[in-house]
């Protein structure tokens, strides 16, 4: 399946042959199936996503590191067929940037939550968006803790119920795009689970990225979150993303609800041309390595 | 088909009924503007009506030219039509009625612009609903029938927009007015830069219908048979994967055929397989990976 199937714009005429060529199980941990996650949860959407990003950029999967915290997210990776390295909660980037110094060979993909990213991982997600290492940071948003059981995180909208604001939520929230984008990301971009074409080549395009790319997928949790909050099922659930977005602006307000019930924004948010701190790192190496071998001569 | 009609108006007690029809924007008005100017060039008395109501979206476009010493009513009685000039092929087949059986003239441009609405079914490979009739079912009918591809033969002359004036060529031959006048009512009528190309196309139609009443090779491409998109069409099977399914209700409600339910297990279902489009939606927001379409592989096979 190492098939190099370019995705464009201009490319979506062969849409037909493309999916065909795209066969899921081939990627997938046959043997751990059915996944833990609850029905209707958004994260298997976006692992589809993921793997059929994947599939396009033709990235063999000995050459796939898969690097995932803890959480609902961090379980997305187990299911996997490739390299995949489970780590301690918040940490996954930090694994990440040693593992891609050590192997610049591998394509480094991290697999997020919205706790483990922002809040446990928060001060791990900013230098990593400074250095700007080749990394492709997936980060899921269903806006709470979910496997723990539903307590609050950074991006729990505003008067949203969980176990742990049981009068609603009065925290502002983290807008993760933003972040990065601040913190010096060369690759940001967003979606929402629903539009999954959009997203895969989202995906598509932060892989092929060089430098750190940080996608937000607009994640469901429809068991804790929804169901606590009265957001209905998980259809209803899928189809208010599209409901509550606008694709093209990009005018959140911080302060107030970024993502829901207002409009939030997807797409690309950010493609700068920084150089990329492996390649600057080596170049180092080499530097000193020369300059070691002239003295010794 | 070997008899040549020719109308003449001085020896006709009746007046001529020249029937235009198309499906809007092709110069159907245009057509009948040029014939009822050429007729009063000549003295005869005219009367046109016409409505132009979308036919692409189900309205009717046509346009009634009625000629001759003395015309009382604008609008042509059904089977009372000498000559029926159709600028599309579907178009022209929905009007035959108004011909005058045996004797009619029936001149089409063989282009075929189907509707949305023909495209009702989703499912690949379906029906289109356009109609299948070939020129040879409309010769039995009428006197002389010409199927012309005007629109192939106005693009290679220059410009698309002139297969009216081709047709118009192709009518000159059936009524006796003189070449002279048709071409100074053209020249007349049609915007200034395209004057060069419409006489051109004109003269074509007129060659192409004195061609085929010989019986020789003309130009332009011959009558295509309409071809239904069943040979492009991949049959795809669903595939759910019973025990991988959550019950989430995702692919029952966000199929655009509504072909998928959830049984009493809670599990999805496709309950009528026939209406399956495999459109992927289901197979896509599947967060369970439960459902898999696969492509029908059995004629390939063959």
């Amino acid at each position: 399946m190492n098939k190099q199937v370019a995705i464009s714009a201009e490319n979506n005429e062969a849409g037909n042959s493309e999916i065909r060529d795209f066969e899921i199980r081939d990627y997938l941990r046959l043997d751990m199936f059915p996944h833990f996650m609850c029905p209707g949860c958004g994260h298997g959407i976006a692992l589809r996503a993921l793997l059929w990003a994947i599939h396009s950029q033709g990235i063999e999967k000995d050459k796939l590191a898969i690097v995932s915290g803890i959480g609902c997210s961090g379980r997305v990776g187990s299911y996997i067929d490739a390299n995949t390295y489970h780590t301690t909660h918040g940490r996954p980037l930090a694994f990440a940037t040693g593992l891609k110094m050590a192997r610049p060979d591998l394509h480094v993909v991290v697999i997020t939550g919205d706790g483990d990213c922002l809040a446990i991982g928060g001060n791990h997600l900013i230098h990593a968006a400074r250095r700007n290492l080749d990394i492709t940071c997936l980060m899921l948003n269903n806006e709470i803790y979910g496997m723990t059981g539903g307590q609050v995180s950074p991006t729990t909208p505003h008067d949203r119920f969980t176990t742990t604001t049981p009068a609603g939520n009065k925290e502002p929230v983290f807008d993760a795009s933003r972040l990065a984008e601040a913190a010096g990301a060369g690759f940001v971009g967003r979606e929402i689970t629903i539009h999954l074409p959009r997203l895969r080549d989202l995906i598509a395009e932060g892989l092929a990225y060089n430098g750190f790319s940080f996608i937000e997928v607009m994640s469901d949790c429809t068991e804790v979150n929804g169901r606590k909050n009265d957001l209905g099922s998980s259809p209803e659930m899928v189809l208010g993303q599209t409901r509550t977005m606008r694709p093209s602006e990009y005018d959140n307000n911080v302060v107030d609800h970024p993502f829901r019930p207002n409009t939030m924004n997807t797409g690309v948010f950010v493609r700068s041309d920084r150089p990329e701190y492996g390649a600057t790192y080596r170049n180092m190496v080499d530097e000193i390595q020369a300059l070691q071998q002239k003295g010794q001569k | 088909m070997t008899n040549v009609v020719k109308l003449n108006p001085e020896k006709m007690k009746e007046p001529i009924n020249v029937l235009i029809v198309g499906v809007g924007g092709q110069g159907v008005i245009m057509v009948s503007k040029v014939l009822a100017q050429i007729c009063q060039n000549l003295g005869y008395q005219v009367k046109q009506s016409e409505v132009h109501g979308m036919a692409k979206r189900g309205g009717v476009v046509f346009s009634h030219v009625r000629f001759g010493s003395n015309v009382w009513s604008p609008t042509i009685p059904m089977g009372k039509a000498d000559v029926l000039i159709a600028l599309e092929w579907a178009e022209g087949l929905r009007w035959m009625n108004y011909l005058r059986p045996g004797s009619g003239v029936f001149i089409a441009d063989t282009k075929r612009i189907v509707p949305p609405f023909a495209c009702r079914s989703r499912v690949l490979g379906a029906d289109i609903g356009y109609s299948k009739n070939t020129p040879d079912d409309v010769r039995e009918k009428v006197a002389e029938a010409f199927a012309i591809d005007a629109t192939e033969m106005a693009t290679k002359a220059g410009n698309e927009r002139a297969a009216n004036t081709l047709l118009l060529g192709a009518l000159s031959t059936t009524l006796t007015f003189p070449d002279k006048a048709w071409k100074e009512v053209i020249t007349q009528m049609v915007p200034p830069k395209t004057v060069e190309v419409n006489l051109k196309v004109f003269d074509q139609g007129q060659r192409w219908i004195k061609g085929s009443r010989k019986g020789e090779p003309v130009e332009g491409a011959a009558f295509v048979p309409l071809v239904q998109p069943e040979e492009n069409a991949v049959r795809t099977h669903l595939e759910i994967t019973a025990e991988w399914c959550k019950g989430c209700d995702i692919c029952v409600k966000m199929c655009p055929e509504r072909c998928l339910v959830l049984n009493k297990d809670q599990v999805a279902e496709l309950a009528e397989p026939e209406k399956c489009t495999g459109c992927h939606i289901c197979e896509w927001l599947c967060p369970d990976f439960a459902i898999s379409l696969n492509p029908i592989q059995q004629e390939a096979a063959e």
